[in-house]
């Protein structure tokens, strides 16, 4: 299992005011608080933490199959700058970043050091309905390229919990996807 | 007790600025979902947990933040805190 966030550092800026009163009690907890008071780029740390935090927790629900929204339930350690493990309650999740100027990624696995593929890319509409489409699109090129198989063979429907699962010729594969958008980028990841 | 369209119609409007599905909007009800159906952003779901605080004069704890995906989850628990006060 395999989950991913990505976070678009100017769209971040403009939608949320993380400075608002409250808002980091909401979200953090008393370390991770202490982390971003005393980092160089609070900005950036602040959505490093989310960014964790959100991919670990898309692959606790494919784990659990259960839909919860409490991000300090959600426990952040970082072990470098752009490594690093959520702990959710007694499960452990191992999560590796990309930090850009433009976006924060980050892919969390179930395993230390798992390999998995992974592509960010920016995208021309960044309205919901067609990012996403173009987004499906894009992955399921690679899958077809991947099975040699022909992409009209394969389709992505979610499940109850929103999970989006990967069939071909109406069979469930089972290998672990993950996709993510926000702002002016998608990025899809697979194991 | 605050009435039930009264109490959709200020969710509505505190939800509003955060949607990205307006035809979701359009329709909400109380089976709407913030994230799958609006496909609200889950950070902007802190500023609508913190606007919601705001509107009610309340305070909502992680433990009933947790159930927060949903508009009847959000009336509930704006419910329970208004009748605890």
């Amino acid at each position: 299992m395999i989950g991913n966030d990505i976070v678009d550092l100017i769209q971040a800026a403009q939608d949320s005011n993380w400075k608002r009163p409250r808002f980091l009690d909401k979200v953090f907890i008393v370390e991770e608080q202490q982390l971003i008071g005393n980092a160089k780029n609070q900005h950036q740390l602040v959505w490093l933490l989310w960014s964790m935090k959100e991919a670990a927790y898309k692959v606790h629900v494919q784990q659990f199959g259960k839909r919860f929204f409490n991000p300090k339930r959600l426990v952040c350690e970082l072990a470098s700058e752009t490594s690093g493990i959520v702990k959710i309650d007694e499960e452990i999740y191992f999560t590796t970043s990309t930090i850009t100027n433009d976006y924060i990624y980050t892919v969390a696995t179930l395993e230390a050091s798992k390999v998995f593929k992974s592509e960010c890319f920016e995208v021309e509409n960044s309205n919901y309905h067609f990012e996403s489409k173009g987004l499906k699109m894009k992955f399921l090129e690679i899958v077809s390229k991947l099975k040699k198989t022909s992409i009209e063979e394969l389709q992505i429907r979610k499940n109850a919990v929103g999970v989006p699962r990967l069939f071909q010729n109406n069979l469930a594969i089972d290998n672990g996807f993950s996709f993510t958008h926000h702002g002016r980028f998608s990025a899809w990841s697979m194991l | 007790m605050i009435k039930k369209e009264e109490l959709i119609a200020k969710l509505k409007t505190i939800v509003q600025p955060y949607i990205q599905d307006e035809d979701a909007f359009n329709n909400l009800s109380e089976e709407t979902d913030f994230i799958n159906d609006l496909k609200i952003n889950s950070a902007n779901l802190v500023d609508i947990i913190l606007d919601v605080e705001d509107e009610f004069d309340i305070r909502i704890e992680n433990d009933d933040m947790e159930k927060m995906i949903s508009v009847k989850a959000a009336m509930d628990i704006v419910n329970e805190k208004l009748a605890a006060k």
